[in-house]
């Protein structure tokens, strides 16, 4: 079929997962012993007040009353009440959620620089004992519960060498605060309005032109009316911008990253806090991970330096270093980037137990906390939310692989 | 790759140099813009000194900031119309002032922001003069018309979550009248003896009108002032206390920092109060992640919850110091009546003497809490070792009772004990293997464990399916009606569902509950215990200790049996 | 005739000698008996458990709590005085009886299922895998948490939680390989003269997708152990009084800080141990069966 057809298909099938997803949620949660309401009465409560809370959480309604309610409202964008304290459930994991992302992003980091480059390595000396012992480390650690390597690393580094601290995602009074472009009414107008467009203008323009060259186009009369048609837009775009922010006291992009918030501040100290922070989560839940890439790097890698191109590039001389990542590299790189897609989505699910142990509010640990809460609509929304992603990542990894070798459309 | 020739080498050369430049303007302007807004934003405000600290610190010596470290999180907000748990209950009352307070280190209530105060012979008006000159945040003086606001306001918004509900403020109060701008009249509807007490309860904290403000004709459960984020002052509706809330951040429901700072207004401001001018905490995700933070010096004061092994040991350490305290937490054991075999007073007995607190005590808690013998736990009055009639453990008395009704080493009382598995509790599961282990060397009795997580174990209790099991108390407030009502007497016990009814116990407990002398009381509270040693209804196992560990420079640490943590007397020495 | 030919290779592939297993192949092969031998050291251990802890293993106070190791107790005690070598000689079984039942239940149910939409294509295919993909879809633990608190403790119920996650894992992996498999020159000749469906799955399909499935089996072996010990880290393991290895690593990091090193340690290492016989197995295995298998590592 064609690329398009199997985009289309794919995107249409995500819809139904995600419901049947919700569904199972919503009935597995209904079954479990003990409700939300029960949870708000520690000690005496009258049957009025009971009842009474049971209006104010939704729940007198009738079950399918609920559900319904509850998916138009996803429909709508909203994520509904937290039935433990009240707060809009789309609020709080939005909150949470970039913290899990940041670390799932450093773990994979960590996990495929150490898995690919061990992986080469290990393909390199095929069968001998530097081999053997790559493996060998790639199956161990998968073997060791992430919250026990964690709770070393703590140990180690946070207790006795005293080297970083042991959990927690920022310290006191250091949250990135991001990009505050603070034009305001205050602000100089000269700068506003002249000077930023300009240059912003000449950004694209400049990065237009390199890509025209890039892609060996000529220069001729249609390169100058595009090159002239980017500077109008950006600058435009930016007259816009400014304005905005002029007459609104400043506009703010923060992306709940803490690592990009902080380079967008612009604060050098708080980007090495945050990474400070964010080493040993990620080292832990990195390590565990590497032996699949291990694994996938070296059994790709292998299969691709027995290929001819490889032989010729070889014999005409090439350095080793060269011919290893410019050119095997990146033919086996295709299957190792399909594996760190579908990894990414586990990923997440697997940050639940290297968040407890690192106290990293993300989530994963609300997710539990919320479970044992019985938090009906926070529990559901984050199931949403997870399954949401986890789906996008691997329908962006299927597209992209389908888009790059069209065998496979399955 | 293609072949190259020159020209397009020159070209391309020519390009790259072009754009290099133009990056390089684009990022000095951009880099100017940094710079430019990073100088504009405001600076986070320098606390303003005191105007006279107490007098035995002097002003270099006392540190202007404190980070403490706990495990815990506000659960819902900092309205004293729902905050119904210890932490949010302790930054309220770091936030505002109630009427009377606790002398620090004892169960005696001294004046507050009112400064004296008398009670009708009947007992059921209660009278207040208030302390005059204390303002709020906008200025406005405190008067007579914010207290009656306060608690008009809570007991109307009778949020089912809140301590109003749940104390039941609203059955005990009947109204508050103004009577002049500084005296404030509380009329009951019963006598209450244990009214001051509720009244030094943090959730008895006067409101500031401006932010708890009045929304249409009567307040309802919107009112309820939340978490609002960036917005700390909006946040909650306090004022008067000693510290003002400079920041709250709190992600999906759980809290990652709260800043305070002292508050010029506090009316004991004078007297050098807060002694700490900043407050930061900290929260970790649970025990082990406290006990290193504490270790490696990242805050100054930890606080709740740490596991007793962790204390222990650091108790040895040479650069941390460790508090303990009373506890007014207890944990007891309940057991069903309404089935088999517990419907069965003599049953009940046979297990009360086979119990081995002390144990449970060492094994558990290795010593760091106290065996309880009596509901009403150690410090308080009314506190009598009833329960040591049994002779704890007394097998003998064990095996005679349950031979009695046939049970034998080969007819073993068999039932299932159940506990809390999801740390609602601290060491649920250890304390019912060492219950169990008790229990069974007694050699006629078979205990089998259960357990549920907390939310499933509340669904049990009310569904009355467990056999025994095993539950925890703090107090609402200090008193020991608090620890008797809500446990043997009929309507004030129901939520416990272990199905015991006596009417003479209820007639004792009225009677204690409304007479005002407590020489009188104590002697109820006698004859209270020693009918729960008869009847056996529940069984108290032990009162915990309280801990706090902190750096050595730090002072001002009070673990008393009001469980109030006072953020504002906690001091550290040193630069 | 070929059939009996395609399925003798297979199955001498499946069970070759031991000793010409460590030969063949290098490192794969000595993977598997390292894997092996570890295994099966920890399961006989296990079993004779009953007979060779010097104390029982649940009882408290046999011992000063916290004792570090020493000559009376080789491994330690916890904190409620318990030794901890008989805790650790018998702490395996729960483990190994949740990963065992799990991979039953899984095997019971997905390769069954796999095998059948697989066949029977169409709408029936899409279904399954849509379903599938969406359990898939969902982080596992969180899945395994919902279903313990429904079910309750107990080793069956565990079970129950981890094979409902790894199911899609065993459907997806056999699906693949039936689907690349029907497409074979000698299936669809079989077909063409008239073998019947059923023969098929059995004599061509099932033998081919057997070592896949051998190689997921051990895979999730090693990671419901890994689960296991994650549930049992939340508080959602069985009931306090089974010795349980999960159960000491959960109660060992408490006592970590404080120095109290032996209660995690010595609990840890075993888990990693089991994990790693598993997976060492796999490794090899997969190395041999299907030297140029796709390595999908699907959990």
């Amino acid at each position: 079929m064609t690329l398009r057809t199997y985009v289309i298909t794919r995107i249409l099938l995500t819809i139904p997962m995600i419901l049947i997803l919700l569904t199972t949620v919503f009935i597995v949660m209904r079954v479990l012993p003990g409700d939300p309401v029960q949870m708000h009465f520690e000690k005496m409560a009258t049957p009025a007040t009971i009842e009474a809370m049971r209006v104010q959480l939704g729940l007198n309604k009738p079950l399918w009353a609920q559900y319904f309610d509850y998916v138009f409202g996803l429909f709508r964008g909203d994520l509904g009440k937290s039935m433990q304290d009240y707060s809009s459930v789309g609020q709080q994991i939005f909150s949470a959620f970039p913290a899990t992302l940041e670390l799932a992003i450093c773990a994979m980091l960590i996990a495929g620089i150490i898995g690919i480059f061990l992986g080469v390595e290990a393909s390199k000396s095929y069968n001998k004992p530097k081999d053997h012992v790559i493996r060998v480390f790639g199956i161990v650690t998968y073997a060791i519960p992430v919250f026990f390597l964690g709770m070393i690393l703590q140990l180690v580094f946070g207790v006795w060498l005293r080297w970083l601290p042991t959990g927690g995602r920022v310290a006191p009074g250091m949250n990135p605060r991001g990009l505050n472009l603070a034009l305001n009414a205050n602000s100089n107008s000269f700068v506003a309005y002249f000077v930023a467009p300009l240059l912003v203008g000449l950004l694209l323009v400049s990065v237009y032109l390199t890509a025209a060259k890039a892609k060996h186009k000529k220069f001729g009369r249609r390169a100058i009316l595009f090159s002239l048609a980017f500077f109008a837009a950006g600058s435009l775009l930016s007259g816009v911008i400014s304005w905005y922010s002029m007459s609104s006291g400043g506009i703010h992009v923060s992306t709940g990253l803490f690592t990009v918030d902080s380079l967008l501040e612009g604060n050098i100290f708080k980007f090495g806090t945050t990474i400070k922070y964010l080493l040993l989560p990620s080292l832990a839940l990195g390590l565990v991970l590497c032996g699949v890439f291990i694994r996938l790097t070296r059994s790709n890698m292998f299969d691709t330096m027995r290929l001819d191109f490889v032989t010729a590039a070889k014999a005409r001389g090439l350095k080793d270093r060269n011919v290893t990542y410019g050119y095997a590299f990146r033919n086996a790189f295709l299957p190792i980037l399909t594996m760190m897609g579908l990894e990414f989505a586990l990923l997440l699910g697997g940050a639940v137990l290297t968040e407890t142990t690192f106290s990293w509010p993300g989530l994963g640990r609300y997710l539990v906390d919320r479970i044992n809460f019985r938090d009906y609509t926070a529990i559901q929304g984050a199931v949403v939310v997870f399954g949401l992603f986890v789906s996008i990542v691997s329908l962006v990894v299927d597209l992209l692989y389908a888009y790059l070798d069209p065998r496979i459309r399955l | 790759m293609k072949h190259l020739n020159t020209k397009d080498v020159k070209a391309v050369s020519k390009m790259i140099a072009i754009v290099a430049i133009i990056l390089v303007i684009i990022i000095a302007g951009v880099a100017a813009g940094y710079y430019y807004s990073t100088t504009q934003q405001p600076t986070s405000p320098t606390p303003t000194p005191s105007a006279s600290l107490s007098p035995t610190a002097s002003p270099s010596t006392v540190k202007e900031t404190l980070v403490m470290g706990t495990t815990d999180s506000v659960e819902t907000c900092l309205d004293p119309a729902r905050a119904y748990d210890f932490f949010g209950w302790e930054i309220i009352q770091s936030l505002g002032c109630p009427l009377v307070e606790y002398q620090a280190g004892t169960d005696q209530i001294i004046a507050s922001l009112a400064t004296s105060w008398s009670v009708s012979d009947d007992g059921l008006r209660w009278t207040f003069n208030l302390r005059q000159g204390v303002h709020f945040d906008n200025g406005s003086e405190f008067t007579a018309d914010a207290v009656k606001y306060t608690f008009d306001r809570n007991i109307q918004i009778a949020d089912p979550d809140g301590p109003f509900v749940g104390i039941g403020y609203g059955d005990i109060i009947s109204n508050v009248t103004v009577i002049s701008p500084f005296v404030v009249e509380f009329n009951l509807k019963i006598p209450f003896a244990a009214f001051l007490s509720l009244m030094a309860s943090q959730a008895s904290c006067i409101v500031d009108p401006q932010y708890a403000p009045e929304a249409g004709a009567t307040w309802s459960v919107n009112d309820v002032v939340v978490y609002r984020d960036s917005d700390p002052r909006g946040s909650n509706p306090m004022g008067l206390g000693p510290y003002t809330l400079k920041s709250w951040t709190r992600t999906a429901g759980k809290d990652s920092e709260i800043q305070l700072q002292a508050n010029p207004n506090y009316w004991n401001a004078s007297g050098g109060y807060p002694k700490t001018k900043n407050i930061n905490i900290k929260m970790y995700a649970d025990q082990s992640s406290l006990a290193l933070a504490i270790q490696s010096g990242d805050v100054d004061v930890a606080f709740r919850q740490l596991a007793t092994t962790d204390i222990i040991n650091m108790q040895h350490s040479s650069n941390l110091k460790v508090w303990t305290g009373t506890g007014a937490f207890i944990q007891y054991f309940c057991m069903q009546e309404k089935y088999a075999p517990f419907n069965d007073v003599t049953v009940r007995q046979a297990i009360a003497s086979a119990l081995n607190r002390t144990a449970l005590v060492q094994t558990v808690f290795q010593g760091q809490a106290q065996e309880l013998y009596s509901m009403i736990p150690l410090g308080m009055f009314g506190h009598t070792d009833a329960f040591q009639s049994f002779g704890a453990p007394n097998y003998t008395l064990t095996k005679e009772l349950l031979a009695s009704l046939g049970y034998n080493a080969n007819n073993k009382l068999t039932f299932d004990l159940w506990y809390e598995s999801s740390g609602h509790y601290p060491s649920s599961a250890e304390q019912a293997l060492v219950i169990q282990d008790s229990l069974q060397a007694s050699g006629v009795i078979t205990v089998n464990l259960q357990s549920l997580d907390w939310a499933g174990y509340r669904t049990a209790r009310t569904q009355e399916t467990m056999q025994a099991y095993i539950m925890g108390w703090y107090p609402d407030y200090i008193d020991p009606d608090d620890y008797i009502y809500p446990f043997v007497q009929s309507t004030g016990g129901s939520w416990l569902h272990i199905n015991y009814n006596s009417s003479t116990m209820d007639a004792l407990v009225a009677n204690a509950r409304g007479n005002t002398s407590v020489a009188i009381r104590q002697g109820i509270y006698g004859q209270i215990n020693d009918l729960i040693v008869a009847d056996c209804p529940l069984i108290p196992l032990y009162q915990s200790s309280a801990f706090a560990v902190t750096k050595t420079n730090v002072q001002g640490v009070y673990l008393d049996i009001t469980q109030q943590w006072r953020n504002w007397l906690v001091y550290a020495t040193g630069s | 005739m070929r059939k009996d030919i395609v399925n003798k290779s297979m199955l001498a592939k499946i069970i070759p000698g031991l000793g010409s297993l460590a030969k063949r192949r290098g490192l794969a092969g000595k993977l598997v008996i390292l894997g092996a031998i570890l295994t099966a050291s920890i399961v006989v251990m296990t079993l004779l458990s009953p007979w060779i802890t010097p104390y029982s293993p649940s009882k408290i106070n046999v011992g000063i709590p916290l004792t570090a190791p020493n000559s009376q107790f080789p491994l330690g005690t916890d904190n409620l005085g318990r030794d901890m070598l008989s805790r650790i000689i018998a702490g395996g079984g729960v483990m190994l009886q949740v990963a065992l039942v799990s991979v039953a239940i899984c095997l019971l149910i997905g390769v069954p299922l796999g095998l059948f939409s697989s066949q029977t294509g169409g709408i029936v295919d899409k279904f399954f895998s849509l379903i599938m993909d969406s359990v898939y879809a969902f982080p596992g633990i969180i899945l395994a948490i919902a279903f313990s608190l429904v079910l309750g403790r107990g080793v069956i119920n565990m079970a129950l939680s981890i094979a409902v996650v790894y199911v899609p894992s065993y459907f997806r992996v056999i699906r693949s390989q039936v689907l690349s498999i029907k497409e074979l020159p000698y299936v669809e000749a079989a077909n063409s003269i008239g073998a019947k469906r059923r023969t098929i799955l059995r004599r061509y399909i099932f033998p081919n997708v057997l070592p896949s499935v051998v190689v997921v089996a051990t895979v999730n072996f090693a990671d419901a152990i890994l689960t296991a010990a994650g549930l049992t880290f939340i508080g959602l393991g069985l009931p306090a009084n089974v010795p349980d290895w999960g159960w000491d690593l959960t109660n060992g990091r408490k006592l970590l800080p404080s120095g109290n090193w032996w209660v995690i340690t010595f609990a840890g290492t075993m888990i990693i141990l089991l994990a790693l016989g598993f997976t060492l197995m796999g490794e090899g295995l997969s190395e041999l069966l299907n030297p140029r298998l796709e390595q999908g590592e699907e959990k």
